[in-house]
């Protein structure tokens, strides 16, 4: 900078400080207590409240940034499962013959792909978010819960793109879509409150151990074959269906087919979805809350 | 009675691990061998204990609203692990601390810019790391782009921007938000010295509109000219809280003759104490200010237990912000000194100082000239040095008047060479 420059920019600046509205900050005082020691589950969760903009914000960069600079931009969004269904479609539906309670292939496999790619995206994000902020949990406060939950929000404009793509290919089946399709909404929520669950242990392990980012591929891999998404659930044996059904995806993903291909409503994995799901979720939000005080020391 | 209070803190302390146990395992790997390794050995032995280190130590103080209150101590002081724990960035080990009011922290400017992302949406999303809402941002968006002077550039992906661009596009952001309370950290502060200054006036004028400033800086014409009130911290505690003139007296009483941190003595060394260190002007008599212009004598008293043959002493002179501008040499000025012994004094005559006005320390090193190695290093006196037009942030490092010619035109008048003149020029 030459120095008029600086000297113009010296006094801008000091202006347009001084002419700020005055009275806009001190309406009502913000009181900040900072403490050493909270209860075991004392989890602030009133705390997030005021930061829900930062929350949305953060929702935007992730969605803004997710396909720029590809060449393809969103369709990306459909291209992903599309390629992995035909993949299960031609490999186990037309050579391995799987059965698939009756629905076409290739919709069996598009409606348990669907959900699980939310999910696989959802816990990466909310895994491995607090250490890609790295830089902002080192140098900024906010809640840091709001990185696992924006982790979670994020992906599900993917899915409902890729919902969009399984109703035209249910159009081209001859299947048409019944009320049950509502139900898709409260699913992705499940969905997406089972990543949060895995997300709030895995996080905060991550921030103090790398290990934590080889390891979820695998994890991932062997979760979805732990899952009925290239086979039916009715492939298991029925009494072991509720050991099974403790996979709390199991649920989401059974009635996922139901909200689109109908059939028989099955709740007992649902049931245990919920149950497994909640468990998780409030250990991990203790969890979250105890780690997080050294997240900043660590990271 | 905490009506007029904006911080009040109560005892806080902050623990850091060092070295063995959980803190020092970075993959499960060594948590695992770590794990086995105690499992076999003998219980019977005394588990070595975890190095421990205070960062902060039991420091409680109050801070009345619309006060600006100077934080000063040396590096590792616990300066910055204060502001962090305010801003809630991390959290104390021990006691509380309260604080009313919207809470700017000016630590690091920048943090949370997305490289992807253009600028416009950088401002939104530095804004609302920052804790402003969208309608703030919307409504400050013109005043924020038309101070950061990149208003062509605002829907460029920020990865274009030179570095200059993305601090002052962050900056403008940071300077919108109108806190209550900054926390200001110039040491922390990325950027060069002209955003440094920046800093400074963005925080008079917030001074001027009634806030709280905490103030962490190495400068001390800054703290004095903002601060009517220094807390003084030494390894983690508070050594002094009060009038900042008291503090900063304290402070550079201690500050001198600390030994320089990066020197680092091998065994065997020939052993030499700087002892003392007076700064004098030209009538002699101590100072601590200089005008531009103004011959300086540096007078360094020494205690050399071993003697040391043949020693090139040097005393350099360092900016505030840590740019070395000058050293001056024995042996580079022919002074050929056979050995020192004992205690002594030597005496140096600056050239007239042409440095420009900012604050400056010296650091005494000797140098045994036949192996090269330095025996001692010690940070000395501060001083600064005083003119109206030539600072740091337009003038470089130095000045001195050259010869103009010019050319198709004509010439107001000679050339003038006062500093008087060059004052009412510029």
């Amino acid at each position: 900078m030459t120095n008029p420059t600086d000297l113009q920019t010296l006094n801008r600046l000091t202006a347009s400080i001084e002419n700020l509205r005055d009275g806009s900050h001190s309406a009502h005082s913000v009181v900040t207590q900072i403490r050493p020691t909270k209860g075991l589950f004392d989890l602030e969760l009133e705390g997030l409240w005021p930061y829900r903009e930062l929350l949305g914000v953060l929702v935007k960069r992730d969605i803004q940034i997710l396909y720029r600079q590809a060449a393809l931009g969103i369709a990306w969004a459909i291209l992903q499962p599309a390629f992995t269904v035909l993949i299960f479609a031609i490999i186990f539906g037309h050579f391995a013959k799987m059965p698939s309670d009756g629905i076409p292939y290739p919709i069996f496999a598009f409606a348990g792909v669907l959900p699980w790619t939310y999910f696989a995206e959802a816990l990466r994000r909310s895994s491995n978010g607090l250490v890609t902020e790295a830089e902002l949990v080192r140098k900024v406060y906010f809640p840091r819960l709001l990185v696992p939950i924006a982790g979670i929000i994020g992906p599900a404009l993917d899915f409902f793109v890729g919902l969009v793509i399984l109703l035209g290919l249910m159009l081209i089946y001859g299947i048409s879509p019944t009320w049950n399709l509502l139900a898709v909404v409260p699913l992705l929520a499940l969905a997406g409150l089972q990543a949060l669950a895995v997300g709030l242990w895995l996080g905060p392990i991550n921030v103090r151990f790398r290990d934590i980012k080889y390891t979820l591929p695998f994890l991932i891999q062997i979760w979805m074959y732990a899952s009925p998404i290239v086979y039916p659930l009715s492939l298991i044996p029925k009494d072991w269906h509720w050991l099974y059904s403790l996979n709390p995806m199991v649920g989401v993903i059974e009635g996922f087919r139901w909200a689109i291909a109908g059939g028989t409503f099955n709740a007992q994995p649902l049931l245990i979805s919920v149950a497994v799901g909640s468990v998780l979720i409030v250990g991990g939000l203790v969890f979250f809350k105890h780690m997080e005080r050294t997240f900043a020391d660590v990271i | 009675m905490t009506k007029n209070l904006a911080i009040s803190a109560r005892g806080l302390g902050k623990r850091y691990r060092l070295g063995s146990g959980l803190s020092g395992h970075d993959s499960l790997r060594d948590l695992i061998q770590a794990g086995a390794r105690s499992i076999f050995r003998q219980p019977s032995k005394d588990p070595k204990p975890r190095e421990e280190f205070w960062a902060l130590n039991d420091v409680s103080f109050d801070i009345e609203k619309g006060e600006n209150v100077g934080i000063i101590g040396l590096n590792g002081a616990g300066k910055s692990t204060l502001l962090k724990i305010l801003s809630r960035i991390v959290t104390p080990t021990t006691g509380t601390a309260r604080i009313e009011g919207r809470l700017g922290a000016l630590i690091e400017v920048g943090t949370g810019f997305h490289q992807e992302l253009t600028g416009r949406e950088n401002v939104y999303l530095y804004g609302a790391i920052l804790g402003m809402s969208r309608r703030e941002v919307d409504s400050k968006f013109d005043a924020i782009v038309d101070f950061s002077e990149i208003a062509d550039f605002i829907d460029t992906p920020v990865k274009r921007y030179s570095s200059g661009m993305y601090v002052r596009l962050a900056f403008s952001v940071a300077a919108h938000l109108e806190p209550d309370i900054l926390l200001l950290d110039e040491v922390l502060a990325v950027g060069d010295f002209t955003f440094q200054r920046k800093c400074m006036d963005f925080a008079h004028a917030l001074e001027r509109r009634g806030a709280t400033i905490l103030f962490v800086s190495h400068n001390m014409f800054s703290i004095k000219s903002m601060c009517q009130r220094v807390i003084y911290l030494k390894k983690g505690k508070v050594a002094y809280d009060g009038p900042t003139d008291e503090g900063l007296k304290l402070y550079e009483s201690d500050c001198r003759l600390a030994a320089a941190p990066w020197f680092h003595p091998e065994p065997g060394m020939p052993v030499v104490d700087i002892t003392d260190i007076e700064l004098l002007g030209e009538d002699g008599q101590r100072k601590s200010v200089f005008d531009f212009g103004e011959r300086m004598t540096i007078r360094v008293r020494y205690d050399a237990r071993d003697t040391v043959v043949e020693p090139d002493i040097r005393i350099g002179v360092n900016r505030s912000d840590e740019v070395h501008c000058c050293t001056f040499s024995s042996v580079a000025d022919g002074m050929q000194i056979a050995s020192i012994s004992k205690d002594g004094m030597i005496e140096l005559v600056t050239p007239p100082v042409k440095l420009v006005s900012d604050s400056y320390r010296l650091t005494i090193s000797i140098r045994e000239r036949r192996h090269g190695r330095m025996i001692v290093a010690t940070l000395g006196e501060s001083f600064h040095v005083r003119h109206p037009v030539f600072a740091s942030n337009a003038f470089g490092v130095f000045n001195e008047p050259a010869e103009w010619k010019v050319k198709n035109s004509s010439l107001a008048s000679a050339p003038r060479r006062s500093y008087a003149a060059a004052k009412d020029a510029i």
